[in-house]
């Protein structure tokens, strides 16, 4: 499972919010990011508009129930309804979190964080290969923002927990570049650390979005514009990575299309200049 | 050291049941105290599920108001934690939820019911229509014996209450109306046509009746018969024939087929 992943360019999370004017206007989106569980439904409205806009546009899937770091079996049901979607609009990838969303058959529909363990990046790496075998391709596994620290965790960063799994499990990495500064105010770290310490050729993919602020705090809830401090880092990332795919992903609070476009050209603009700059510096050296 | 499954159970037992024991399991800063940190993932639970209820449930949510809707949300998470990897399923309890702690207000149970089917033929399976011409490529003499196939998106309800009018008032947003019992209960079809446009509509008794019988796969010949309650033997199969050729307009069979 070493087939090389495709460059997809700049793309946006496909929200209900904007199908229409998708179809009606056929913005200058390279691809679009779609949630998984949206789609896993008999029929109706929502397939209906996938299949639409997937005739124009490249896809990948992103879900949040793989619930993989859980200590209950995998849901084979879940995947054999991933893999068929994944075949429906010829998704070039398919990513969740690495986290755990439910146990004893519960489902908290929250992506909990897990413990930087050993027994952890066990058993996750493990069932990672399980899905990648199920799937029949290498998944992307997505740093999730966290609050909480385990005491059991010690002295365990959470990009050597990241790096190992993906290393054992041979996945690759969705950065979620507004994650990464969520949890680096929560949990006193340095974003750059964590940037300049996972393997570069497993980053595939970047998230960019916003968060709210409480001062001591901040909450990952994807429902506001890139904020500067995210800028920053995703251009730490650009300088660092090259050339990823990258997308803007808006939860909540969805503002009309052509503002998000506005935003994903300043997101091509900036990596466009980045990556220059990074070129010129080797043509000078 | 714990293991990893008895760390998860006790975050799992602190989300749902607010149990102590899991802040043993984590470290806080002076800054961002642990009571704070664990206090994020306890609101978000219980928000999240709600928030999901309300967006299938919006008339119902109104018409109980939305301040109690939370605070029945709430119980009825206790009550019915989700079990499905999706989170649109976690309402699928509601109406009868409703009905065993809301019987003083039989009318909330109802519009969940209403609300439930409607979105259950909003992404009901996709399937094409049967047409006239394949009801007339199917020899007369052996027409006593087809039986149909409805859409997936097909839900007959009996409602006492004026559901569909208050739900029609609180999706356009008009004037509160108030809930009004009907003498008796009133037979409604709820259906999709195409990918897109979902309908719901009143029926006659002997329609009612006969769209169930169809879904019991009984065959024309026994739903002529049963029409019978309510017409003359010699209209009968005349009532039978208007009304299928009224659901295959309206993209109601999937299927008409002879054994």
């Amino acid at each position: 499972m070493h087939n090389k992943l495709p460059y997809l360019g700049f793309g946006l999370g496909l929200r209900k919010e904007h199908y229409t004017d998708i179809l009606e206007t056929q913005p200058a989106v390279d691809w679009f990011e779609v949630l998984s569980e949206n789609y896993l439904v008999p029929g109706g409205k929502p397939l209906y508009y996938l299949d639409k806009i997937h005739a124009h546009y490249p896809m990948v899937m992103h879900g949040v129930s793989l619930s993989i770091g859980s200590s209950d079996p995998l849901n084979m049901g879940y995947l054999k309804q991933l893999k068929a979607l994944s075949k429906r609009i010829d998704a070039h990838w398919i990513s969740d979190h690495l986290c755990w969303t439910g146990l004893n058959g519960i489902n908290a529909h929250d992506l909990l964080p897990l413990p930087y363990t050993e027994e952890a990046i066990n058993h996750v790496a493990e069932r990672i290969q399980q899905v990648q075998d199920f799937l029949g391709r290498q998944i992307l596994m997505e740093n999730v923002s966290s609050y909480i620290t385990y005491a059991q965790s010690g002295d365990m960063t959470e990009w050597e927990f990241f790096t190992e799994v993906c290393e054992r499990a041979d996945c690759l990495m969705l950065l979620d570049i507004n994650n990464i500064y969520v949890s680096a105010v929560n949990h006193e770290f340095k974003p750059e650390d964590y940037l300049n310490s996972v393997p570069i050729e497993r980053v595939q993919q970047y998230h960019l979005a916003g968060h709210s602020d409480y001062q001591n705090y901040v909450i990952d809830t994807h429902d506001h514009p890139i904020v500067p401090a995210v800028w920053q880092l995703y251009e730490k990332a650009v300088a660092r990575f090259g050339e990823v795919s990258t997308m803007i992903e808006r939860d909540d609070n969805i503002p009309p299309l052509e503002e998000v476009m506005q935003e994903l050209d300043q997101v091509r603009a900036l990596a466009n200049k980045i990556q220059t700059q990074q070129d010129e510096k080797v043509v000078k050296s | 050291m714990s293991s990893l499954y008895e760390t998860q159970t006790a975050f799992l037992d602190y989300l749902m049941n607010q149990s102590p024991q899991f802040e043993q399991y984590v470290v806080g800063t002076k800054r961002f105290n642990k009571e704070t940190r664990l206090g994020i993932y306890g609101d978000a639970y219980a928000s999240r599920l709600i928030e999901a209820l309300q967006d299938n449930y919006p008339a119902t949510s109104t018409l109980i108001g939305d301040c109690k809707f939370i605070k029945m949300g709430q119980h009825y998470l206790e009550k019915y934690p989700s079990k499905h990897f999706s989170v649109r399923y976690f309402g699928h309890q509601l109406s009868p939820y409703l009905q065993k702690y809301y019987s003083e207000i039989p009318v909330l149970a109802e519009m969940a019911e209403f609300e439930w089917a409607l979105r259950a033929a909003f992404d009901a399976k996709d399937q094409t229509p049967s047409t006239l011409a394949d009801l007339q490529a199917i020899p007369i003499e052996r027409w006593g014996e087809i039986r149909f196939t409805l859409h997936d998106s097909v839900h007959r309800l009996d409602l006492s209450w004026n559901v569909a009018k208050l739900w029609q008032a609180i999706e356009s947003e008009e004037a509160a109306i108030p809930a009004e019992k009907a003498e008796y209960p009133i037979a409604w079809r709820i259906w999709r046509e195409t990918e897109l446009k979902i309908f719901y509509k009143s029926l006659a008794v002997d329609e009612a009746w006969a769209l169930d019988a169809m879904r019991d796969q009984l065959c024309f010949a026994d739903i002529c018969a049963g029409l019978c309650e309510w017409v003359d033997e010699i209209h009968a199969a005349q009532r039978a024939v208007t009304l299928i050729q009224t659901w295959i307009a309206d993209g109601l069979i999937v299927d008409v087929s002879i054994d």
